[in-house]
């Protein structure tokens, strides 16, 4: 018997997965997913040209800086005391301050703004009558910051509406789409349980969003990586875990894919509408960092939060509600969380199978 | 009379003037707009802030009651600051009236092919897009800019008459800001479902472009280290046009100008999108 279902799964599958990739209907969530890619190029695009740029101002300058020599400069020192340790500056801007010290009476400020480079990092300095004022180091490479950024995008828009509405978009289409297309009772009246279609339905669009969302990861990673020098690649990749965040990365992907997958397929069956659920599930999902910790379980976005890699710190000025958004206070261990979403996602599915068993199709009412 | 000697006879009744003719579609449209109990429902709730306001500008106005409430009364200022509250409650109600009533406009008709049917009669495609978008028009000005203009009047008898000269930009504000948003709204929720066909995918696809716009937007300033991402997000532009009009101090990293114009060409966008469907035949290839 279960030879035989597992062959009608397969053949569910194969007929939707058609419909699922190729429908006109289904061709915005090709641009969703693909948002972040071009995202993340523009992102390599501009650091190039920005390198590039780097790399010209260190070779217009009167000696090669490392980055030591960069950091040696501190305020208060003299244009003379700075042009000795770096040479003379390729970039110089300046521009004179006429500054009220009396009723009657001003003072000239010369300031000058000088522009180092060692053909990787930028060492801007700020000096006023010859003075060194303000120093700022603009790091060409910064792993950390931009590891941050990736984990940001990921959490905040991939995660909680790239995936979501994509989700959205594929599994309520599974019985809904069949429904207005005036075709579910096909699948009906064939000699076919319904919870096997069911089972076949959700593979299928599994199959479709893990294939559509986890490309568009693994782009987003390419693109991401694509500006670092061989050195930097290697360093983040096999030195500070960004294969293994990669790795996860694409797990989550898949994680969330079940999670939400499950939820709307439900949605699906239970709602005509589905602004109502998917504006529930999203309101749900955003305000699950105030929730109890009792509710906070019964969500996907809980899970996913807490299987990221790279926890996003919250800035000091940041307010506390906005903190409570970005932090995670009490993640579960990875297994735990892989757990609670296949947990979330058989409940959902189990409904979805108890649905599809009274639901009685009536195209007058669409 | 034989049915072989019945043939065509052209209507000779009186004609609706021409000027009129868009409301037809208004007075259908909006008979089956509340047929849903759920959307009449929703419309009732959107009155429930302004009656909210109403009250509060009655407690600002009875000092003696507030004392006796043991409240000062400073704690209740009716200014700019108040009427863009206002606004941005009944904004955000706008717009999930617009996802409720705005796809069901005009997807059937192209879905079922009826456009044909409508520019067969003397009845031009602007007419039709003026109809249609009347119904959301006349819909979302009960609740965004009419009770406003409700509110300030009744602030204007109590508070008096150099009050309401002074703040009658205010007014001023309130019907701009409604129009601008009712008319970004419209023309959203009528390209969208023009161009799915589909009702019920297109008030979530109207659910999609709010929220990941904004996040979209959050994600450009995040990868890009700028502000201009928030030009893809209509909520943020929106805002920082109310914000402009209502003269509030409020932090925008985008100013009223540059946002009105980005919302301008949202609009253009959107009528270019409406025009290009609504036509009396499609040729599908």
């Amino acid at each position: 018997m279960t030879r035989l279902w597992w062959t009608q799964v397969k053949a569910v599958i194969r007929l939707e997965l058609k419909k699922t990739f190729f429908a006109k209907r289904g061709l915005w969530i090709y641009a969703v997913a693909a948002l972040p890619v071009l995202l993340f190029i523009a992102y390599a695009v501009a650091m190039s040209h920005e390198q590039h740029r780097t790399t010209e101002i260190a070779r217009d300058g009167e000696r090669r800086l490392a980055y030591q020599d960069l950091l040696a400069i501190k305020p208060g020192m003299t244009k003379q005391e700075v042009a000795a340790i770096l040479g003379k500056p390729p970039l110089v801007f300046h521009w004179t301050e006429r500054r009220p010290t009396g009723p009657n009476s001003t003072e000239e400020i010369l300031h000058e703004d000088l522009h180092y480079s060692d053909g990787q990092n930028d060492l801007y300095l700020g000096l006023a009558n010859g003075k060194v004022q303000s120093i700022n180091i603009h790091e060409g490479y910064n792993l950390g910051e931009d590891a941050i950024m990736f984990a940001g995008v990921f959490q905040f828009f991939f995660l909680r509406l790239a995936i979501f509405f994509g989700c959205l978009g594929i599994f309520m289409n599974l019985f809904r789409g069949e429904v207005l297309d005036r075709s579910l009772h096909f699948y009906f009246l064939a000699p076919i349980r319904r919870e096997v279609l069911m089972a076949g339905k959700f593979l299928a669009g599994l199959l479709a969003t893990c294939t559509i969302f986890v490309t568009s990861e693994l782009l987003q990673t390419i693109a991401f990586l694509w500006h670092f020098n061989p050195q930097t690649r290697d360093l983040y990749l096999y030195h500070n875990h960004g294969l293994e965040h990669a790795a996860v990365y694409v797990g989550v992907t898949f994680l969330a894919c079940i999670g939400y997958g499950a939820f709307f397929l439900v949605a699906g069956m239970l709602f005509r509408n589905p602004i109502i659920p998917a504006a529930a599930v999203l309101i749900w999902e955003g305000i699950n960092p105030f929730l109890p910790a009792l509710l906070k379980q019964f969500s996907v976005i809980y899970y996913l939060k807490s299987l990221c890699p790279v926890e996003i710190p919250v800035s000091p000025g940041t307010p506390g509600l906005f903190a409570l958004f970005i932090s995670n206070a009490d993640p579960v261990s990875p297994p735990l969380a892989i757990v609670g979403i296949l947990v979330v996602a058989l409940l959902a599915l189990f409904v979805s199978s108890v649905q599809v068993r009274r639901m009685e199709i009536n195209y007058t009412s669409e | 009379m034989a049915v072989y000697r019945r043939n065509y006879r052209p209507y000779s009744g009186a004609q609706t003037a021409e000027w009129s003719r868009f409301l037809v579609l208004f007075r259908y449209s909006r008979r089956n707009l509340f047929r849903s109990k759920i959307q009449t429902g929703f419309f009732v709730l959107c009155f429930f802030y302004p009656i909210a306001c109403l009250v509060m500008i009655y407690l600002a106005h009875s000092a003696s009651f507030l004392a006796k409430l043991g409240v000062p009364s400073q704690l209740i200022s009716i200014d700019n600051m108040f009427f863009f509250r206002y606004m941005s409650v009944q904004g955000v109600l706008a717009f999930l009236m617009t996802a409720f009533a705005g796809p069901g406009l005009i997807s059937p008709d192209l879905a079922n092919g009826a456009l044909p049917l409508y520019f067969c009669r003397p009845f031009s495609r602007a007419e039709y897009v003026l109809g249609k978008s009347s119904v959301l028009g006349i819909l979302l000005s009960q609740i965004t800019w009419i009770p406003g203009l409700v509110l300030f009047t009744i602030q204007g008898s109590f508070a008096g008459a150099s009050w309401t000269w002074n703040n009658l930009w205010i007014a001023g504000s309130l019907v701009v800001a409604s129009l601008i948003w009712i008319a970004i709204l419209s023309l959203l929720a009528m390209a969208l479902s023009a161009w799915v066909k589909w009702r019920i995918v297109a008030g979530a696809l109207l659910l999609a472009v709010m929220f990941f716009g904004a996040g979209f937007a959050q994600a450009i300033n995040a990868v890009m280290h700028t502000d201009s991402g928030h030009f893809v997000d209509v909520a943020y532009l929106m805002a920082a046009v109310w914000i402009g009009l209502f003269k509030v101090d409020a932090e925008n990293s985008i100013t009223a100008f540059p946002a009105l114009i980005a919302l301008l060409v949202y609009c253009s966008f959107c009528l270019w999108l409406l025009m290009r469907k609504v036509r009396a035949y499609e040729v599908i290839r």
